[in-house]
């Protein structure tokens, strides 16, 4: 976006339309100054990612009344500025004196308190920091404007929900620059303080926090080795001769650490790259930090997509980076939905392309799930490996020694369900995304339950990874969510899942269980489960099926491989 | 250099460039309303790497206007 005019946004964003009528993600921008701008590069900002953004810009200075209005939002976002919290406040400080600068700071603390209280339900609410840096050319002590800067922010900071995520504005501004962020021409004649260039750095700095609440999250990153992880070619240059890029390296285990699957993907010989690994003292990356390594000669666009399918994610949640112009543009082009980064070819460049690979994998929260995901992921490749030693499908579930463990409204685990309602795309029934809150708000009512399963085979434990939200009403029950993370699929466990469901709603005295299947672009391959599963079709409508079962009649899929404790 | 700046204000009034004249103004296009005058003004600083002061944005309240100050600030 950084290289579009403001014009040509405005064009690109209109042709992105089509993607708001499929998946619309509705933003509110409330705000005390004129942002009028911020509403075309905000939606393509987030369109250009497959986000179907639409934004509504709130009244001049209605930040309050706007929060009333906008609580059927997925997002809000707010810009309130300092310098307008009383007209002229930016010259006006100087002769404040400290009775009137305390009974500001309270009417605004107690506005942002009503504020975030009425906005309390939204997934998303995006709150810029209150920053005194535009309008302070004293640099040598603190004023008024900072201290009351500073007291606001610390109010801010004690607000603890879930969905408020703080933005430090003056790290934005400081990489546009002061003067190239405002512009006072406008600020005069008008209250419309930022430039176009500061708009393009902000939303591209707030986009992950989108894409990550609505189900977009980056899962793997795939690495290059010859001038990627290190100078030189090591088939040319030699062991002894290759030097380090540390920085990229760190970047990576820091990933691994937070459940970013790290691959290798590099024509070089498979022994050379290994022995490196392993006995190269300079190298932070190490084997275990490695999911999958497509060390070969073969071509990097069917490495790729094979990675993809070992993993079973969708291309679109793949990273690669890659020092040669002939990589990057083959994968753009084979594989346009994979985010392609090339290394600079000047070597101080880097630091600021390793910063922006890390804003790709922006996450708001980590579960312990995360933490373990390398050896996930690693048992999950050796089960693939024992898949192909065994005899039969049955013999092989067979021998893995399954068992589920079910919980139920378990509160510990709400940022790890929130997580995969945003993730999970495939095995997912209904789709819908839930914030924390969501999940909380569930937990509290009296119609819901949210069931989740743990699977756990001789291999080790997947961890939380099979999802079910009930609503009931007087006499029957609705599966509003069903979903199960692709690590497990392959094994039965939706039939032993689906089986633990009908009973708990048997159990409740409910005798008609309703579910529905929502068609999207990558669930196709649950499109007629509840029909395996012996729910009848009940209506079929341009989004999806409905189906009902009447729970005295459902037959118990009963797989005596799989044991189910409701205890660890 | 005038097709340039009718095509750059339909872009931003998101109209066709041919319902665009030198003629055309915020009183004849229903679109062209005061913030968006101050997105053409934006785009067109952009587009021509120009910065404008304020009593030439005033100014410009028609399409051949905008091109005649464009014109005389460019050289």
């Amino acid at each position: 976006m950084k290289n579009l005019k403001y014009r040509e946004i405005i064009k690109k964003n209109r042709d992105l339309e089509p993607l708001v009528e499929n998946n619309c993600y509705r933003i509110a921008i409330l705000s005390n100054i004129v942002i009028h701008q911020a509403k075309d590069i905000c939606e393509y900002a987030l369109r250009d990612q497959g986000v179907g953004a639409l934004v509504t810009l709130g009244e001049y200075d209605n930040i309050v009344q706007d929060s009333f209005k906008y609580t059927d939002k997925n997002a809000v976002v707010i810009f309130w500025e300092l310098c307008n919290l009383v007209d002229g406040l930016q010259y006006k400080y100087r002769n404040f004196n400290s009775e009137a600068v305390d009974s500001l700071i309270e009417k605004v603390r107690q506005e942002i308190d009503l504020v975030l209280n009425n906005l309390s339900d939204i997934s998303v609410v995006v709150f810029n920091k209150f920053s005194s840096l535009i309008f302070n050319d004293i640099q040598l002590h603190a004023n008024q404007l900072d201290r009351i800067c500073q007291q606001l922010n610390n109010h801010l900071e004690k607000h603890k929900n879930k969905n408020l995520y703080l933005v430090d504005i003056n790290k934005i501004i400081s990489r546009v620059s002061v003067d190239g962020a405002t512009d006072m021409r406008y600020f005069l004649s008008s209250k419309a303080l930022y430039t176009i260039d500061m708009y393009k750095e902000y939303f591209s700095r707030i986009a992950p926090i989108v894409l990550s609440n609505s189900g977009k999250t980056k899962k793997a990153i795939i690495l290059d080795c010859d001038n990627t992880l290190w100078s030189g070619v090591l088939g040319e240059t030699g062991f002894e001769n290759i030097e380090m890029f540390e920085e990229i390296q760190q970047l990576a285990v820091s990933l691994a650490s937070r459940g970013v699957i790290v691959c290798l993907c590099s024509k070089n010989n498979p022994e050379d790259v290994d022995e490196v690994l392993k006995h190269h003292s300079d190298m932070v990356l190490r084997d275990e930090h490695i999911i999958i390594k497509m060390v070969n000669w073969k071509n990097k666009a069917s490495n790729i997509r094979a990675i993809a399918d070992m993993l079973n994610i969708g291309l679109d949640s793949l990273v690669f980076v890659d020092d040669s112009d002939f990589e990057v543009s083959l994968i753009k082009n084979e594989l346009p939905m994979v985010t392609t980064f090339k290394v600079p070819n000047k070597r101080h460049e880097y630091s600021r392309l390793i910063k922006y690979i890390e804003e790709v994998f922006y996450a708001p929260f980590e579960t312990i799930e995360d933490k373990n995901k390398i050896s996930i992921y690693k048992e999950q490749i050796k089960r693939q490996s024992a898949k192909e030693d065994s005899l039969s499908i049955e013999d092989y579930l067979r021998s893995l020694g399954l068992t589920i463990y079910v919980e139920i409204n378990q509160v510990d685990h709400i940022a790890r369900y929130s997580q995969m309602t945003q993730k999970t795309n495939q095995f997912n029934l209904t789709t819908k995304r839930y914030s924390e809150r969501d999940i909380e708000i569930f937990m509290q009512s009296d119609n819901k339950s949210v069931i989740s399963i743990s699977v756990s085979d001789k291999f080790g434990d997947s961890g939380i990874t099979g999802l079910c939200i009930l609503e009931f009403s007087d006499s029957s029950a609705f599966i509003d969510t069903f979903l199960m993370s692709c690590r497990v699929l392959g094994r039965n466990i939706e039939l032993k899942f689906i089986d633990v469901i009908v009973d708990f709603v048997r159990k409740s005295n409910i005798s008609v269980l309703k579910s529905r299947y929502t068609k999207t672009l990558k669930n196709d391959q649950v499109s007629d489960l509840f029909e395996k599963l012996g729910f009848d079709l009940h209506s079929i409508d341009d989004k999806g099926k409905n189906y009902l079962l009447n729970v005295d009649n459902y037959f118990f899929k009963n797989i005596d491989y799989i044991e189910v404790c409701y205890e660890r | 250099m005038r097709d340039k700046i009718i095509a750059i204000i339909a872009d931003v009034l998101e109209v066709e460039a041919s319902d665009l004249s030198e003629q055309s103004s915020p009183s004849s296009i229903e679109s062209w309303d005061s913030l968006k005058h101050m997105n053409i003004i934006l785009a067109l600083e952009e587009e021509f790497d120009v910065e404008l002061d304020d009593e030439e944005i005033t100014d410009m309240n028609s399409i051949a206007l905008i091109i005649l100050i464009l014109s005389e600030k460019l050289g």
